[in-house]
């Protein structure tokens, strides 16, 4: 199977685009399946594609995440284009709205960006399409992932589970969605949700039997209803070091993303991942080019740079994603390339749903269902 | 030209300086100069417009509009649907529980203030000077960072929780993430302002006071009650506004200490300009906040003249 050939990936899901990848691969890991059918040979590609470093100069300012981002990933880049450099702005971002808002504030000249915000920001016509004979490596990442994320340079994905630790919670066994919604109010305080609307809402609708694409005002108003039902048990919503509660017994129960539960999870053996049976939400996200932005060679030199194996290599050995680049493979560390909650089984995956661009009316719709739960 | 000629009790004249009489020939240049004294207030003008009046008759205009949710470009069709949504049950607790929250922070910085700001009037001047560095020394570091230190403080497990197990105190102090740490959050913040202005009350007391009251018979608790306290009132409710205006629109402290579910007014506020990108809706959300603000405000100005008459 070649991973070059374009795959209709409608409606985009998690299962969609990695059950083809790995059919026939049963109980392989993502990455290995998209390794297996990956095009062999690609990880030696480095050049930025028709692009001297000489030509390549000046500033690109880059709204992050704090910390998602490779240890050397920025000092090796100005080490290779003396006159460029990435100046990377950490935001916690809480909502696809904020992500667009700074696609549009002009402060920035690439964002980091999930297939919600991307989309949006191109219906917006807010983000500027590379000139992927810049970026040749971007052959390193599956075709799957590109073909899902068209926008910029897909970087990682993840998915929304359950982190808990069974000798807080008197030792029950979680499951489901179900589980954590009749433990919350039993174990108040003790519990913390993702502060992201698409992920927390997303997770919500898996707890209720929708699709976490969902658009549907009453399936909507139940999201809201559900989640504030529980929010007085909560402790927090968090969008930053979810989980860190959960190593010292502060928290007992979390919506969390895989990443996070699986460094967790090295700090504190007894913290356990569940997929809950309902299925689970999931993103998609990568770097997208702002509009008119005036530094697009020195963005497209970065991420061309930054497909390369060695040094996305160390961007998910320092952020420990989930990761989507088969040749690098051999430069992951083993707790990340082999680790079971990162890496997806095919069960796993036929119950994953990715995240989507909802279209102007649904966004208004989930961005004012989130303010609601926020504000009840 | 002399005016006029006091005399001291040893019956030496005193010549003061004529002051100009309205007639005079300078003086009337002056009434004259129009554009002179605009030109001096020209600059207050300025500031005044361009920083407040501008901006506020622009979110006085926003109020009104509608926003397209995909690209988040601003239409003003001059609707009061925005008016509408902030009326509904929903935001209306929301700013019911900042207003509680903001006055019950606000009484307990004046309380906490008021006992320390009588505390150093007290003191011998060197003692005062020191007390007052001490006050104001937290300024010196950013109100972010000490923002976040009391998560430290105050998480399950941190210095507070450990020290409430060693005296053997039961069960876990979890103050984080809750209206307790919001509003343990603003009246650290805030407590420096409202002890400030009081203490400036306090220490223009006249000491000779308190001597006339204890010759008069006055007990201690008396002086507070009789002479103390309504000549602190003026500083006292200095302190109040300058707490309170902006601990009902803080949207820092719980950002921080709220853990996102303990929101009050200003972060909802916020949130419709960084996170949905509903400026319109935020813009009523801030005019009505303000209206409420001055209502309170008012209150506080029929409030003073009635201290000051005491």
């Amino acid at each position: 199977m070649k991973t070059d050939e374009p795959i209709s990936l409608d409606p985009l899901t998690r299962a969609a685009l990695l059950r083809r990848a790995g059919t026939g691969a049963l109980g392989l890991s993502a990455a290995s399946l998209l390794a297996a059918c990956g095009s062999s040979g690609s990880s030696s590609s480095s050049a930025a594609g028709g692009s001297s470093s000489a030509a390549i100069t000046g500033q690109a300012i880059l709204a992050n995440y704090p910390g998602w981002m490779g240890k050397h990933n920025l000092a090796e880049f100005a080490k290779k284009y003396p006159g460029a450099s990435i100046k990377m702005i950490s935001n916690a971002t809480s909502s696809t709205a904020e992500v667009v808002l700074q696609f549009k504030s002009k402060q920035y000249d690439f964002l980091l960006a999930d297939t919600s915000d991307a989309g949006q920001a191109s219906a917006a016509n807010l983000i500027t399409k590379l000139d992927w004979s810049k970026v040749p490596n971007v052959k390193n990442v599956a075709q799957q992932f590109r073909t899902a994320y068209p926008w910029g340079l897909p970087t990682d994905y993840g998915k929304v589970g359950i982190a808990y630790r069974p000798d807080l919670v008197g030792g029950a066994t979680i499951t489901s969605w179900h589980d954590l919604w009749e433990l919350i109010p039993k174990y108040s305080g003790q519990t913390v949700f993702i502060d992201l609307e698409r992920d927390c809402m997303g997770s919500t609708c898996k707890y209720l039997g929708f699709s976490s694409n969902t658009t549907s005002p009453d399936d909507l108003k139940k999201v809201q209803d559900a989640i504030v039902g529980v929010k007085p048990h909560l402790k927090a919503f968090l969008n930053t070091d979810v989980g860190a509660g959960l190593v010292n017994g502060s928290t007992a129960m979390a919506m969390d993303w895989d990443y996070d539960v699986a460094l967790l999870q090295q700090k504190n053996p007894k913290i356990k991942w569940v997929l809950p049976d309902e299925g689970v939400h999931a993103y998609l996200e990568g770097f997208t080019a702002v509009q008119d932005t005036s530094k697009i060679a020195v963005i497209q030199a970065f991420l061309n740079f930054l497909a390369e194996p060695v040094q996305y290599a160390d961007f998910v050995n320092t952020t420990g994603t989930a990761f989507l680049m088969p040749a690098a493979t051999p430069l992951v560390l083993k707790s990340i390339s082999q680790n079971p909650v990162l890496v997806p089984t095919k069960e796993v995956l036929a119950k994953t749903e990715f995240d989507k661009y909802l279209g102007g009316d649904g966004a208004t719709l989930w961005s004012n269902t989130w303010t609601a739960i926020k504000a009840a | 030209m002399v005016e006029h000629v006091d005399r001291d009790q040893g019956g030496v004249a005193i010549e003061h300086p004529a002051a100009p009489s309205p007639r005079a020939p300078g003086w009337r240049r002056l009434d004259s100069g129009r554009w002179g004294r605009l030109a001096l207030l020209a600059p207050t003008l300025l500031i005044t417009t361009v920083c407040f009046v501008v901006p506020l008759g622009l979110i006085a205009l926003y109020s009104f509009g509608s926003v397209n949710q995909v690209d988040f470009n601003v239409f003003f069709g001059w609707t009061t649907g925005n008016y509408r949504a902030f009326t509904s049950n929903l935001y209306l607790h929301t700013l019911a529980r900042s207003v509680v929250l903001s006055i019950s922070t606000t009484l307990a910085c004046a309380v906490i203030g008021f006992t320390f700001a009588y505390f150093i009037s007290r003191q011998s001047p060197k003692a005062q000077r020191l007390l007052l560095v001490a006050v104001i020394v937290p300024f010196w570091t950013s109100f972010i960072v000490r923002t976040y230190s009391w998560v430290d403080l105050l998480q399950n497990l941190g210095p507070i929780d450990r020290f409430a197990r060693a005296l053997g105190l039961h069960g876990h102090i979890d103050l984080l993430y809750t209206q307790y740490s919001i509003g343990i959050g603003i009246l650290y913040s805030y407590l420096p302002l409202m002890i400030l202005p009081i203490y400036v009350s306090l220490e223009r007391i006249d000491p000779a006071l308190f001597d006339a009251a204890e010759d008069l018979g006055a007990t201690p608790w008396r002086q507070f009650r009789r002479v103390v306290l309504p000549l602190a009132v003026p500083g006292l409710i200095a302190g109040i506004i300058i707490v309170g205006v902006p601990a009902l629109g803080e949207y820092v402290i719980p950002q921080i200490l709220g853990g996102g579910k303990t929101l009050m007014a200003g972060n909802i506020l916020a949130d419709q300009f960084l996170q949905t990108g509903n400026y319109p809706f935020g813009s009523a959300l801030a005019v009505s906040i303000m209206v409420v603000l001055m209502v309170l405000l008012f209150l506080l100005r029929r409030a003073q003249p009635a201290a000051d008459a005491q």
